[in-house]
């Protein structure tokens, strides 16, 4: 599924050079659920960014699919973006004053084919809400939901052009204990039960604990890199 | 339109100018401004063309008259004829020495003599058919007058037939000018109004009614001032007319007076006083040109087609006289006969020359008014366009976050653009449909409070569409391009 060799990625800061990445390298098959650990700086999110296309690496390769990606002009980035990549934010990112349904369809109006039609996007729509189990809240604005519904809407998002990888940074950074559980057992599900890659950056420990895999980030490089044996159980409270 | 609000960038557009929405009407306020004053400017523009054209009809300077007969000789007819003849020695010499061969000034017509006496009006009858051929005046048919409506570039044609005569009402009379005339003479002279009842219609003039329409000057004489004379009768050789309507100027720069051809004067229709006087000829033939520069153009056309129709050949001179206004101000403006036709003949196509310049003049007025109202234009277009451009700032800035999630899930720069840009057209296009209504109430308004005559063209409100349109392409680009240019990963960070 995804195979990163000896990434590397520098940014200009003023005068000096941050080396952000250090020559990263790993391999992660399809369906497994990766969770990403390091302190802040550690460069976990310039490596979700290259691993999501939102951004180029310096040096080294990083094949898709067994598509080298690292090269792609911007226009193609953005193709594979929306058709292989789900993306989940810590803030959530939803439109303002934008229904539940209509923030799900909004990866529908950027398809190679153009803008999916209205009653073919409402259709995608509501069945990716289905999957987290919002069909009810379908015409609820960001303002009328939770924060641990508005992040299931986000996921919905990410699974209504039904990617193959998805990636998460912080998705729990601003949900209480409760849902932030919620929520990683959905990620949970759709990697074992829909066959999805899920990567999934966080700094809390239990939370990373649902991976079935842990990598960990330190100034630019993985430090350690192990299979979860055993899934925590969800803890309520 | 439902599927068309239901158009992502549509529904997208709207809900962004929907939440800075103060900020999206005044900045529609200021291309609504621009685009308005640029419509009135066109308004003006046209308007003033067109009350150029209307004042130089009026002045009648669009007209010319076909009198019949020629009674000026040959030499001085222009210098196209002069050369035409080929006679070298003629037209060596000089223009003002040819002068003083000429036998009788332009002016001449036997009915303006003075001297003459209206005892009987048939005594006058000089226009019969016997009396055809050069230097009569019988040589004007109503089918030369038809044949000119023919013409491509004539706007109406009125034949016509004057004589002096005597109005009698009971025991009163007035000695006066009498027209016979066609239905179409209040189309050609524009500065007519009725101050009471109508003129004669073309019914009226086709079974030769015993209808009259008096001057100003006549009914006040005959009927004394601020009567109605209209169903009224008053004979004329003897015969009934009723009288139908009083006609008087439409401006204040000529007023009616007693001995003018105008208001002291009758008018019938002429198949009316070719029946009662027993005529079958017309003194002459008035046709306006439809566009006042044509006039040198349709006065060859005119004179060609009567040469041919009346049968004259080449080195024949020609049996009627063409007057257009320009020459006939000319020799009635106080001016000695000889210099007025030394000029007549050497000015080629002068009635051309005058009326240019009398457009030339108008069109430097309005040409002032309008650049003025272009400068205003201008700037506010040119602030609006600012305006656009910052607003459109604005939601760049507070949708970074927005722009970056959508390039995360697949929007390209160019979608991005699309969006900006298509924002930043929808403030203009709405600025400019607000402009383009005030601008046509404006244009009603300057016609109303300046006298200054207004054309909204629909050709000017496309115009003034567009050029909204574009102020909202041109100012939506910079901030647009900028929005299509932002790092995802750092447009996702933005608060």
């Amino acid at each position: 599924m995804i195979g990163v060799h000896d990434l590397a990625k520098q940014y200009h800061v003023g005068d000096h050079v941050v080396h952000a990445l250090k020559g990263v390298s790993m391999a992660i098959a399809a369906a497994e659920f990766v969770t990403i650990v390091g302190p802040s700086g550690s460069g976990k999110s310039t490596f979700m960014h290259i691993l999501g296309c939102l951004d180029r690496p310096t040096t080294g390769r990083y094949l898709l699919n067994g598509r080298d990606v690292s090269t792609l002009p911007p226009d193609e980035l953005a193709r594979v973006r929306n058709e292989t990549i789900g993306f989940v934010f810590q803030g959530f990112n939803l439109l303002a004053r934008t229904s539940a349904l209509e923030n799900v369809e909004l990866p529908l109006l950027y398809t190679r084919q153009g803008v999916v039609k209205a009653s073919e996007r409402r259709e995608r729509a509501m069945r990716a809400l289905e999957a987290v189990g919002l069909t009810d809240r379908a015409d609820h604005h960001p303002n009328q939901l939770s924060g641990g519904q508005q992040q299931r809407v986000a996921i919905a998002r990410a699974l209504v052009t039904q990617p193959s990888l998805l990636l998460a940074d912080e998705p729990t950074g601003n949900l209480d204990s409760t849902t932030s559980h919620e929520v990683m057992e959905i990620f949970a599900r759709l990697s074992s039960v829909r066959g999805l890659t899920v990567v999934v950056i966080t700094h809390e420990r239990d939370i990373a604990a649902y991976g079935t895999r842990t990598v960990d980030f330190k100034d630019g490089l993985i430090v350690s890199d192990k299979a979860n044996d055993a899934r925590v159980p969800a803890q309520v409270g | 339109m439902k599927n068309f609000r239901r158009h992502p960038v549509v529904d997208t557009a709207i809900k962004a100018l929907s939440r800075n929405r103060l900020q999206t009407v005044l900045t529609m306020l200021g291309i609504a401004v621009g685009v308005a004053t640029v419509l009135a400017m066109m308004a003006v523009g046209a308007g003033a063309q067109r009350s150029i054209e209307q004042q130089v009809r009026a002045a009648g300077l669009n007209q010319i008259t076909i009198r019949a007969g020629n009674w000026r000789p040959k030499v001085t007819d222009s210098d196209e004829a002069v050369a035409h003849q080929g006679d070298a020695r003629e037209s060596l010499r000089h223009p003002l020495d040819r002068l003083n061969d000429d036998v009788l000034p332009i002016t001449f017509h036997p009915e303006d003599d003075p001297m003459e006496k209206h005892d009987h009006p048939t005594a006058r009858q000089r226009l019969g058919d016997l009396e055809a051929g050069l230097g009569s005046a019988a040589t004007m048919t109503f089918d030369d007058a038809e044949a000119l409506r023919q013409l491509p570039g004539v706007q109406y044609v009125a034949g016509g037939i004057h004589e002096n005569v005597r109005v009698h009402l009971d025991a009163k009379r007035w000695f006066t000018r009498m027209h016979g005339t066609d239905v179409m003479m209040p189309s050609i002279k524009r500065a007519w109004a009725f101050s009471s009842g109508r003129f004669f219609t073309a019914r009226e003039q086709e079974r030769g009614a015993q209808v009259v329409v008096l001057g100003q000057v006549v009914a006040d004489k005959l009927f004394g001032p601020g009567a109605t004379p209209v169903g009224r009768d008053v004979a004329l050789w003897n015969q009934q007319f009723e009288v139908i309507g009083v006609v008087t100027s439409a401006t204040w720069v000529v007023q009616p007076a007693a001995g003018d051809d105008q208001f002291d004067a009758v008018y019938m229709p002429y198949t009316t006083t070719q029946r009662l006087l027993n005529l079958s000829k017309l003194n002459d033939i008035t046709v306006t040109a439809e566009s006042s520069g044509d006039i040198s153009r349709l006065s060859r056309e005119i004179t060609k087609l009567l040469r041919v129709r009346h049968g004259i050949g080449d080195n024949e001179a020609d049996d009627f006289t063409l007057i257009t206004q320009a020459t006939k101000a000319l020799t009635t403006g106080g001016l000695p006969p000889s210099v007025a036709r030394a000029v007549a003949s050497n000015v080629a196509e002068l009635e051309k020359v005058t009326l240019e310049q009398l457009a030339m003049t108008m069109e430097r007025a309005s040409r002032t008014m309008t650049w003025l109202l272009a400068a205003v234009a201008a700037v506010s277009l040119l602030v609006g366009g600012i305006g656009i451009m910052n607003i459109t700032l604005l939601s760049v800035t507070e949708r970074t976050r927005e722009i970056g999630l959508r390039m995360a899930v697949g929007a390209r720069g160019k979608d991005v653009m699309r969006q900006f840009l298509f924002e930043a057209v929808v403030i203009s296009a709405a600025g400019g449909l607000a402009g383009i209504v005030v601008g046509m109430i404006a244009s009603i308004g300057i016609a109303r409070l300046l006298q200054w005559a207004t054309v909204v063209s629909p050709w000017s409100v496309a115009l003034a569409f567009g050029i909204a349109t574009a102020v909202g392409v041109f100012f939506g680009w910079y901030p647009a391009r900028r929005a299509s240019k932002l790092d995802p990963i750092v447009a996702l960070r933005r608060d």
